[in-house]
């Protein structure tokens, strides 16, 4: 079990580097985003080109991975800020793109990493004396270190004036700030995380895939929206924080709807449905206990 | 009274959490990449062959991915933290994600329907058995050559295929390139027509109408959902249409390929040499055979067509009158 938890938070804090990304479009910048299935399956299919065909460090793939997906965000931006295309449309029609975009990069549609030098299996062999936690304080690191560095830029002038456009637009326009090169500062910014993303899980299972995209979205809106429901704060690093939180519980609700799942009958292909039952349960326990505990307050007089 | 709820549940849980625990004799976890008859049938062979060899005290934990390539790592770290004894991994994805959890395990990993297992790091060549020390297995990968050939010998006049695939999918991207290389060899020339999803089939079917002598389809997941719309394109074109999946029979006017179940088996005694002793890297992965011929005599006689003598005395089954005859 204690296994199983562990790889559930590496693959929760993996997915939470995509889930910061869509926090900081959703909400910072209002801006839904769809271009993130395309995206993350950018960030997957350059780094395993890269790790496959040339002598590149999978650590500096992460980061050319990155910039892929800056472009891809640009593209959205320019589309919406440019030619008028309404945030949503903008990302549809990037994503789509970005479909026949990856399957050229790839060259196929799915890309094996099994006999090449990982990350994951470099860290593995290099940190060995830290055993089977290895993986798990990289992908640690690797994630608190870019949600750290996201709280700083949030809170310097060009990140308050990115949090404006997305609050307010009106007013920071009336303040001298070019909403237009900030949404798209701020696309770029979200797209180089989610294929930064893309990269880091696509080294973790062992492949890249076309189809690895599809529904991020909704992975990246349910741990938004799971961490923002329990942890409520308007503080940057808090909401940071509980957007890690939301995508930990999850891919641990993912993982233990496949080890437990059939202890109360339930059937392989109902994965999905439990998975979204624990999700509920998860999201309405602490609520109930609010309510309680409000019971009891008032009650004790 | 609460309390007394909240014990209950915890005792529910460690109950239940025991009966995971007695150990069966053998655990064998078997993953999927989607439900799907074809892979379903690939598992359910897997188990029958076992029991039939005797291996009745088993614990089998069956995954199923739904479609969700992100989740096949952890369904494979799933079956290692239940202490698998084997892993049965159908399909691309899975395999190559069974692979990289049990790396460098004494764990067997056996791979089932993947196309090219080569190209996909499980085995180093398809003819050395000394794999990656724990993986071996079953690939389903056709003989695109051999299929093309059936099309010539149906009708010698035909020469532009029309193929309908899924150019997302990895086993359809490999084997319409390979068509793409045999065609010319045989005087023929593919014309091909992508579509991304299951509801984008009927328009690719239909694109192909005027243009194509003869419709083709390989083992694409996608396409073979929405087979029925292929079908009705073709019958629609007046031209013959062969698929390389024996399960789709009905939906076809010729199918070429072999039984996912009889795959399913093959599987089977791949598990049942590595249950006996002998090291996955000693058994070379093995590649699929035996495939057969089946006609469907009311599709032809729907466009005219007659089917050659020959082609009827190869044939291993008969679709006729919607009852299929299969030939002893």
């Amino acid at each position: 079990m204690a296994t199983l938890l562990v790889h559930a938070v590496e693959q929760g804090l993996a997915f939470g580097i995509a889930a910061l990304a869509v926090f900081l479009t959703y909400r910072v910048l209002k801006f839904p985003d769809l271009t993130v299935d395309g995206s993350f399956v950018t960030g997957a299919a350059i780094a395993s080109l890269l790790l496959v065909r040339t002598g590149i460090d999978p650590f500096s793939v992460l980061l050319i991975a990155f910039a892929a997906g800056c472009v891809a965000g640009v593209i959205t931006g320019l589309l919406n800020t440019r030619l008028g295309i309404t945030n949503l449309l903008a990302g549809v029609l990037t994503m789509i793109m970005l479909y026949s975009i990856n399957l050229r990069i790839m060259g196929r549609p799915n890309l094996s990493l099994l006999r090449v030098d990982t990350a994951t299996r470099l860290i593995d062999q290099v940190w060995s004396p830290l055993g089977s936690v290895s993986v798990l304080i990289f992908i640690a690191l690797l994630t608190f270190g870019i949600k750290f560095l996201l709280d700083l830029f949030l809170r310097t002038e060009v990140g308050f004036a990115l949090r404006a456009t997305g609050d307010s637009e009106t007013m920071i326009t009336a303040q001298g700030v070019d909403t237009k090169r900030m949404k798209v500062l701020g696309l770029a910014l979200s797209n180089g995380l989610v294929a930064l993303s893309g990269a880091l899980v696509a080294q973790y299972s062992g492949f890249a895939d076309i189809g690895m995209g599809i529904g991020m979205i909704v992975t990246g809106l349910a741990a938004v929206i799971i961490g923002g429901t329990l942890i409520r704060s308007s503080r940057v690093g808090w909401m940071t924080l509980s957007v890690l939180v939301g995508s930990l519980i999850y891919r641990i609700a993912v993982t233990l709807a496949l080890r437990y799942g059939h202890v109360v009958g339930f059937q392989a292909s109902d994965l999905k449905l439990i998975t979204a039952i624990l999700v509920v349960l998860a999201l309405v326990l602490p609520r109930i206990r609010e309510q309680r505990q409000r019971k009891v307050s008032a009650c004790s007089g | 009274m609460k309390r007394l709820l909240t014990i209950g549940l915890a005792g529910l849980l460690v109950a239940g959490l025991g009966i995971g625990a007695l150990a069966a004799e053998l655990t064998i976890g078997i993953s999927k990449i989607v439900a799907h008859p074809a892979l379903d049938a690939v598992e359910q062979a897997v188990m029958d062959t076992l029991a039939e060899a005797g291996y009745t005290d088993v614990e089998y934990i069956l995954g199923d991915a739904q479609g969700d390539f992100n989740v096949c790592v952890t369904i494979a770290q799933n079956f290692q933290a239940q202490g698998a004894d084997l892993v049965v991994a159908i399909a691309t994805p899975t395999a190559i994600a069974a692979a990289q959890v049990y790396d460098g395990s004494d764990i067997p990993v056996i791979f089932a329907a993947v196309t090219d297992p080569v190209s996909a790091g499980l085995i180093p060549s398809a003819t050395d058995p000394s794999g990656y020390g724990n993986i071996t297995g079953v690939s389903d990968l056709i003989s695109i050559a051999a299929h093309l050939q059936l099309l010539k010998d149906l009708d010698p006049s035909i020469e532009k295929v029309g193929l309908v695939y899924n150019p997302g999918e990895e086993n359809s991207a490999i084997l319409t390139g390979m068509a793409e290389d045999a065609a010319p060899g045989l005087g023929m020339e593919l014309i091909v027509a992508s579509a991304d999803s299951t509801a984008n089939v009927p328009l690719a079917a239909q694109s192909l109408i005027g243009r194509v002598d003869a419709y083709y389809v390989t083992t694409d997941n996608t396409v073979v959902s929405a087979i029925d719309s292929v079908l009705a394109a073709s019958q629609d074109a007046g031209v013959p249409f062969l698929m390389a999946d024996p399960t789709s029979l009905a939906s076809a006017t010729m199918t070429a390929g072999f039984d996912y179940y009889v795959h399913g088996q093959a599987v089977g005694d791949v598990v049942l040499q590595v249950l006996g002793g002998t090291a996955p890297n000693e058994i070379p992965a093995v590649y699929q055979q035996d495939a057969e011929i089946q006609l469907n005599v009311d599709a032809a006689s729907a466009i005219g067509l007659a089917f050659p003598v020959a082609l009827i005395e190869q044939a291993a089954a008969i679709y006729y009158g919607g009852v299929t005859f299969e030939k002893k």
